[in-house]
């Protein structure tokens, strides 16, 4: 008679882990069965997710850590040497005009772009949800932006914030108002860059709430309307609003990452000028880096832009999550 | 003064004609069930009452009062949504103070935080959790109020959708299938409860359904509705027993009601086949006899069929047989001690009793027809 250890691993030479999550029979003893089961699931799942580890570690992980290590080493590129100077480079930070100045540029490019692109694009969607027809063909218009090429964009820009030749000048000559050297005067110039971020981020954020507004039952309207939600403004803030709310909160989370890492407009338009007026972040670490060489200060400045980032992040999910209903 | 008052209502969507002219009291307290398959327009035309459709023609009042052109908000309806359409983000207590909320508070006074600061809105806050409060404790639920729907029940979410509708005392209860998400056992139970409820609530109720036995059981009168029009309303017995057309009696009543092609000859009596069947009618020519399976039974002579299957019930025994002439099919409902007297395969006489047997003409219209002894036919 067959007993429970004829089956056991030593009578079954041809056994794999797969196999002993298949041939498991009801006459094992249940510990060692459901052990078993245990070892051999999570044995295959680690295998499932090797070539994804493997290549988060290559592609992340590694590079993650030669810039911390580099961050805290004066390494130069193509230099034989370099020395660790521990916190010299982020000391060296708060003594360098050009890397403050990149910090409030970025701050202030972002606390424009990011309020008035979501805004906008969430007036805008809810308006298009709510018209009758032509639902693909703004979403289309709008998202235009998003798919073209911004280093092209940004020629056309040149062009119509050009002070003596661009259209938008020649308009406010004909209404008489100012002229204002948008891309060249260090007072306009981050204004001038923010609005060229809101509308790169406006069509992007619309198609996001969008598809966030289809997903409101209808029945919620309806019901709200039953219980005496007369305005389109009482409903929005009644069931659009909340219903949003994980939209929101994924919007916001993008569209500040994204904002904090301008960088083309910049680079293409301005090149941080004039006198570091435009100097963002990712252009410090760019300029720092591939321009100057200066790998060990470049790496110290990606850190903090990795912190800013990170922190947002942790806030923004902190302090909204625990404030939005999800389905 | 009167409850729901529908004059000639239509609804058109694009060339599609939903509705086509419905005209429908419901009086004031009373309990009245539309129903009718689905597609028949009985959800558009609760849409209507409830003003979240508009009519493309016709009117509608409300308490004597005609409604048809305001809004929703303005017409004191409440309305029981099929999903329950409750706010997924808003508690239980949220949920049926929004009414309230809507209603009692102006928009300034609703602003989360600052709202509450100004004057009275405290008070006017106390008036409002009392009666959800009052509401709750109606329907039981008293214990869920700082839950979310996500974390309710079907039949829970059920009663807070109740409690929503009748925490403002509103002129008329639109309920929309109501029951339709709920197993059958709740179905059952909820259904009393929803009665015993508009009992106490005493407000005009119109309740959409595809599920005859819910409108027989619930309603004081019934409605049934088939392509867009209203084709019988009356108590559910007057529905069951007198149908005035064919596709009334063939919507209602489970197994539904047999249809026999018959004839009704130039002297009055009727014949199915050869046989006479004791039923006698004016004018001449091809007529429907249909006949509820209770009320047709094996006899010495009658209509040669022969037994194909039978149920058994219980209380009941559900013999299906086909009629040898025309191949039509019938089933008759016998006491179940009958269930060894027939068999399968077996060929038996069935008579319909002439004093319950339906007339139809060949568009479905109820003909007049009148009780003959067989002895006349015969004779």
């Amino acid at each position: 008679m067959a007993t429970v250890a004829d089956w056991g691993p030593a009578s079954c030479p041809w056994k794999t882990p797969m196999a002993d999550v298949a041939m498991q029979s009801p006459a094992v003893k249940a510990p060692t069965a459901r052990a078993r089961t245990l070892r051999g699931d999570a044995g295959i799942a680690w295998l499932l997710t090797l070539p994804a580890i493997l290549a988060y570690c290559a592609m992340i992980l590694l590079p993650l850590l030669a810039v911390l290590a580099l961050a805290f080493t004066d390494y130069e590129f193509g230099a034989r040497s370099f020395r660790w100077i521990g916190f010299g480079n982020f000391a060296d930070m708060l003594g360098d005009r050009s890397f403050s100045a990149s910090i409030r540029n970025t701050v202030i490019y972002c606390l424009f772009v990011a309020p008035l692109s979501i805004g906008i694009a969430l007036g805008l969607a809810v308006l298009i949800e709510a018209g009758a027809r032509g639902r693909a063909f703004w979403r289309a218009v709008f998202f235009l932006p998003v798919v073209s090429l911004t280093v092209a964009m940004a020629t056309a820009w040149q062009y119509l914030l050009h002070p003596s030749i661009g259209p938008v000048n020649a308009l406010l000559r004909m209404v008489g108002a100012g002229t204002p050297n948008w891309l060249g005067s260090s007072d306009w110039v981050i204004v001038s860059l923010g609005f060229i971020g809101v509308w790169e981020n406006v069509g992007f954020n619309l198609v996001l709430f969008l598809a966030g507004l289809t997903a409101i039952p209808r029945e919620l309207y309806a019901a709200s309307e039953i219980d005496g939600a007369r305005s389109g403004w009482s409903k929005f803030w009644l069931v659009t609003w909340p219903m949003l709310g994980p939209t929101m909160l994924f919007v916001i989370i993008i569209t500040m990452t994204r904002s904090i890492r301008v960088f083309d407009t910049v680079q293409t338009l301005t090149q941080g000028g004039p006198n570091n007026a435009s100097e963002v972040l990712l252009r410090t670490i760019y300029q720092e880096g591939f321009h100057y060489f200066r790998f060990g200060y470049s790496a110290a400045i990606t850190l903090v832009f990795l912190v800013i980032v990170l922190g947002l992040m942790l806030i923004q999910t902190r302090l909204i999550d625990r404030r939005v209903h999800y389905g | 003064m009167s409850g729901i008052v529908l004059h000639d209502i239509q609804k058109s969507f694009g060339a599609t004609k939903v509705l086509r002219g419905v005209s429908l009291s419901v009086a004031q307290g009373e309990f009245l069930s539309l129903v009718g398959p689905s597609g028949c327009g009985k959800t558009t035309l609760m849409r209507i009452i409830a003003g979240l459709e508009a009519v493309s023609s016709g009117a509608v009042q409300i308490a004597g009062r005609d409604v048809t052109a305001l809004r929703a908000a303005d017409r004191d309806v409440a309305m029981v949504f099929q999903n329950y359409a409750l706010y997924p983000h808003l508690t239980v207590r949220q949920n049926i103070g929004v009414p309230l909320m809507m209603r009692r508070l102006s928009a300034a006074e609703r602003i989360p935080f600052i709202g509450g600061l100004l004057p009275g809105v405290a008070e006017k806050q106390r008036t409002i959790n009392a009666d959800v409060a009052n509401a709750a404790e109606m329907l039981g639920i008293g214990k869920l109020m700082d839950r979310k729907p996500a974390q309710l029940s079907g039949g829970q979410r059920q009663r807070v959708a109740l409690g929503r509708a009748i925490v403002r005392h509103p002129m008329a209860f639109l309920m929309d299938e109501p029951l339709s998400n709920l197993d059958a056992a709740l179905r059952v139970t909820t259904r009393s409860e929803i009665v015993a409820l508009h009992r106490r609530v005493g407000a005009s109720t119109v309740y959409v359904t595809h599920d005859q036995s819910e409108a027989m059981t619930m309603s004081d009168r019934v409605a049934v509705m088939m392509d867009g029009l209203i084709l019988q309303v009356g108590t559910p017995e007057d529905i069951y027993t007198n149908p005035q057309d064919l596709r009334v009696a063939a919507f209602i009543g489970s197994p539904s009601i047999n249809m026999l092609a018959a004839e009704v000859a130039p002297d009055g009596h009727v014949t199915v086949g050869p046989v006479p069947v004791g039923v006698g009618a004016s004018g001449h020519g091809p007529a429907i006899l249909a006949i509820r399976p209770e009320d047709i039974a094996p006899h010495a002579t009658g209509i040669a069929a022969r037994i194909e299957h039978q149920e058994y019930l219980g209380e009941s025994l559900l013999v299906h047989a086909r009629v040898l002439d025309s191949g039509e099919q019938v089933i008759c409902r016998l006491p179940p001690e009958k269930r060894r007297q027939v068999a399968r395969g077996e060929t038996v006489h069935l008579r319909p009793d002439p004093a319950k047997a339906l007339l139809f003409d060949g568009d479905g219209r109820r003909l007049g027809s009148r009780v003959l002894s067989l002895e006349d036919a015969h004779g």
